[in-house]
């Protein structure tokens, strides 16, 4: 099944690239030869414009809605869509979250799922179920066959007609040391020279096969904690989530920060704003931006879960469900409350490397809360001041959705850290409204946060 | 359509510098007016204070007798002195957003889209990328996006720099068509003959406040009069030098140009120039705007 996924994502991918291909080859073939004059070097497109109506169906129900706000976030849309990078970035994330999910499955039951198991010499009954309970412990199916001596034995594991021998009940013989590139399923080949080990113990120590047998069937007594129990830790999805979150916030609020920026430097800022808000159109481009990263973010999640189904990834165990619901919904509120930061920065700058002075100062809360909510997410060990971390709007977005993997949140703990969110974004909002109206229409070098707050604007 | 700009006592200063002080005019509906000065004078900050791009430290902006506001400002059209447009968007696409943005329907922004490509000569763009267009062209492109909406007021801001002339004639049309079909339409340029030729006003500021405003007419005949006078024979123009209250400002192959003082009857020039011999030139001279200007910043 899980080789079946792998060879459809293959295709998938070569199905894309060949449609980019081909459109861009379509292009080429209807925008006809570059012009070659220095002076004049535009290219003769073709002079067949598209029907005005499908022009038209691009004009969505923002507008109809939300006005200019809908007008500027139509465009972020259609505009990001339409981008050769968007799409090819997407098709990156989709490849890499499909290997990140099928290689650890790969890797853990790497060996043959039917092994065949040779047996020399005298067996026991309990041998034999001995193999069987290892067999279906390891997911394999297994089938025993008698060799009439231990010459044929070996020469069946040379040739490959059975995985492993068991010699007299004492011995496990192999072609090849046991490993995920051999014929024997290494888990097998441990669980079945345990079993046979403990069966010796058990006839050394001079027990009878029922005494043997209530020995097998011993439980573990009750464990019981004064706080209640968990829901299980999903270690693996809490991970593979603060690595989602953090590749998409760096991202879509890297889109925002050169976004705005370019507005600026392009000037087309100036012929914007001579007939629209500045809250419009800061608001038009972050509803517009956060649609697209709210599609792509579905998109891999819902590709991410469909492959974790299919090879049977511990992706979707435990409460790994809801720990992906919460990052989703924490990718939104994350969104929201940076998103306004970094529109304010990009206001502030007119150059890329202004912008890149920028991002590092940006970026340390979300490294703050990507390193601490890594790191809690592989031990499971959340302390005190991480959970501190999980209500404040800037860490919050990594930590929540771990405490909630590792069920260490009370649901009103987390609607508290919602609610502390959603005012920050609120008030970081309003502030940077204000420094975005300010300092958008600056030009001539980088705007001091100072200067802007000061109570003479210039 | 008809209308009344008016901008009364404007004043804006950043830190010591003052950029607008106390500046006053009015751009009157049908005609194209012509907004000069040096660099630096204040022109820019102007037509940004039209906009509400820059704060106003006093003054009033208004438009048929009240303050603009936002929805005055979507009946505006506006062409920045630094261009904007988005590099990487079509040009289609580009004009017909910003259309949208002031207020027309898809459809009304597409088919007025496609009207200003034709009338401008370049709709075998409309599907490429601002980026890949030349300066003129690119020009053409943000003049279109001032005037997508049918504005009431159109305000460019230099329109006519780094243009060929072919561009400056297409350009210039547009304005003037404008004018006519009752817009109030102002521009600022360092182009001086350019305006001459498109404008019928014109308002000179320097360090932010007004020097000159006047039609061109008026501004060409006001002022001391300039007469040139050629006399058959004559090259040292000696019967015009003891003349009161005339000037000799220039003799150049035969012809005295003459700088008369308003006293003076151009009369009294004629006769006295007869009597120096045969006269074959007399004619009074048309200031150029381009002396207009000089004189009044000077």
């Amino acid at each position: 099944m899980k080789f079946l996924f792998i060879a459809l994502a293959v295709a998938a991918v070569i199905f894309v690239r060949v449609r980019i291909f081909r459109g861009r080859r379509r292009r080429r073939a209807s925008e006809g030869p570059m012009q070659d004059s220095a002076s004049e070097a535009e290219a003769v497109t073709s002079p067949v414009s598209p029907p005005r109506q499908a022009r038209a169906r691009s004009w969505h129900l923002l507008e109809g809605s939300l006005g200019e706000v809908g007008m500027v976030a139509t465009r972020e849309i259609s505009e990001r869509v339409r981008s050769r990078i968007f799409r090819i970035g997407t098709l990156v994330i989709l490849v890499a979250v499909a290997a990140a999910i099928i290689i650890p499955t790969l890797h853990s039951s790497g060996g043959p799922t039917i092994q065949t198991v040779g047996v020399v010499g005298r067996q026991s009954p309990a041998t034999e179920q001995i193999v069987k309970t290892a067999g279906t412990t390891e997911q394999d199916s297994v089938k025993i066959v008698q060799e009439p001596s231990l010459s044929a034995a070996k020469s069946g594991l040379r040739s490959g007609a059975v995985d492993f021998v068991l010699v007299d009940g004492s011995q496990v013989l192999l072609d090849k040391p046991a490993s995920n590139s051999s014929p024997a399923d290494p888990a097998l080949v441990h669980d079945v020279a345990d079993y046979l080990g403990v069966l010796k113990a058990y006839q050394a120590a001079g027990l009878t096969p029922a005494q043997g047998t209530q020995i097998d069937r011993a439980k573990p007594v009750p464990v019981v904690s004064l706080q209640p129990s968990s829901k299980g830790t999903t270690k693996t999805t809490s991970v593979f989530g603060v690595v989602l979150l953090f590749l998409m916030l760096t991202q879509y609020n890297t889109w925002i920060l050169i976004g705005v920026m370019q507005e600026k430097a392009s000037r087309v800022v100036e012929v914007l704003l001579a007939t629209v808000r500045p809250i419009q159109l800061l608001g038009g481009k972050v509803l517009g931006i956060g649609l697209v990263a709210m599609g792509q973010a579905t998109l891999i999640v819902g590709f991410a879960l469909a492959i974790a189904a299919a090879v049977g990834s511990d992706l979707l165990h435990g409460t790994a469900p809801l720990v992906l619901a919460c990052d989703l919904l924490w990718l939104v509120l994350g969104y929201a409350f940076y998103c306004w930061v970094y529109a304010a920065a990009g206001s502030t700058a007119e150059r890329q490397d202004q912008v890149q002075t920028l991002a590092l100062p940006l970026s340390i809360p979300i490294l703050v809360g990507y390193i601490f909510s890594i790191t809690v997410a592989s031990s499971g060990n959340a302390d005190l001041f991480f959970k501190v971390l999980a209500y404040l709007p800037p860490t919050a977005p990594f930590c929540m959705p771990v405490l909630v993997g590792l069920g260490q949140v009370t649901w009103w703990e987390f609607v508290a850290s919602v609610l502390i969110t959603m005012a920050g974004t609120v008030g970081m909002a309003a502030f940077a409204a204000r420094i975005y109206s300010r300092a958008v229409l600056r030009t001539g070098g980088r705007v001091r946060v100072r200067e802007l707050l000061s109570r003479t604007v210039h | 359509m008809s209308g009344l700009l008016e901008l009364e006592g404007l004043r804006r200063t950043f830190g010591a510098l003052t950029a607008l002080d106390d500046l006053s005019f009015e751009v009157p509906a049908g005609q194209v007016i012509g907004f000069l000065g040096p660099n630096g004078a204040g022109k820019t900050t102007t037509m940004r204070a039209i906009f509400g791009l820059t704060d106003l430290d006093a003054g009033t902006v208004q438009w048929n007798g009240r303050p603009v506001g936002h929805a005055e400002r979507r009946r505006f059209g506006y062409m920045p002195e630094e261009r904007g447009l988005y590099p990487g968007m079509l040009v289609g696409d580009q004009v017909e957003y910003l259309g949208r943005l002031h207020g027309l329907s898809a459809a009304d922004a597409a088919t007025a889209t496609d009207a200003w490509l034709e009338r401008l000569d370049i709709a075998d763009r409309r599907d490429s990328k601002v980026e890949a267009l030349s300066h003129g062209n690119q020009q053409r492109v943000q003049l279109m996006a001032a005037l997508v909406h049918a504005p009431e007021l159109l305000v460019l801001d230099e329109p006519l720099s780094g243009l060929d002339p072919s561009g400056i004639d297409a350009i210039g049309h547009v304005l003037v068509d404008q004018a006519q079909a009752g817009c109030c339409v102002i521009f600022s340029s360092h182009q001086l003959d350019q305006v001459e030729d498109l404008c019928e006003r014109v308002v000179i500021i320097d360090h932010g406040h007004l020097v000159v405003s006047g039609t061109v007419d008026e501004l060409a005949t006001s002022g001391t009069r300039r007469l040139v006078v050629r006399v058959e024979g004559d090259r040292t123009a000696g019967w015009a030098r003891h003349l009161p209250g005339v000037t000799v400002s220039e003799v150049n192959a035969g012809a005295v140009r003459l700088a008369l003082e308003s006293s003076v009857d151009s009369d009294d020039v004629l006769h006295a120039a007869m009597r120096a011999g045969r006269i074959t030139q007399f004619s009074f001279e048309r200031r150029r705007l381009s002396e207009v200007f000089r004189e009044a910043l000077a």
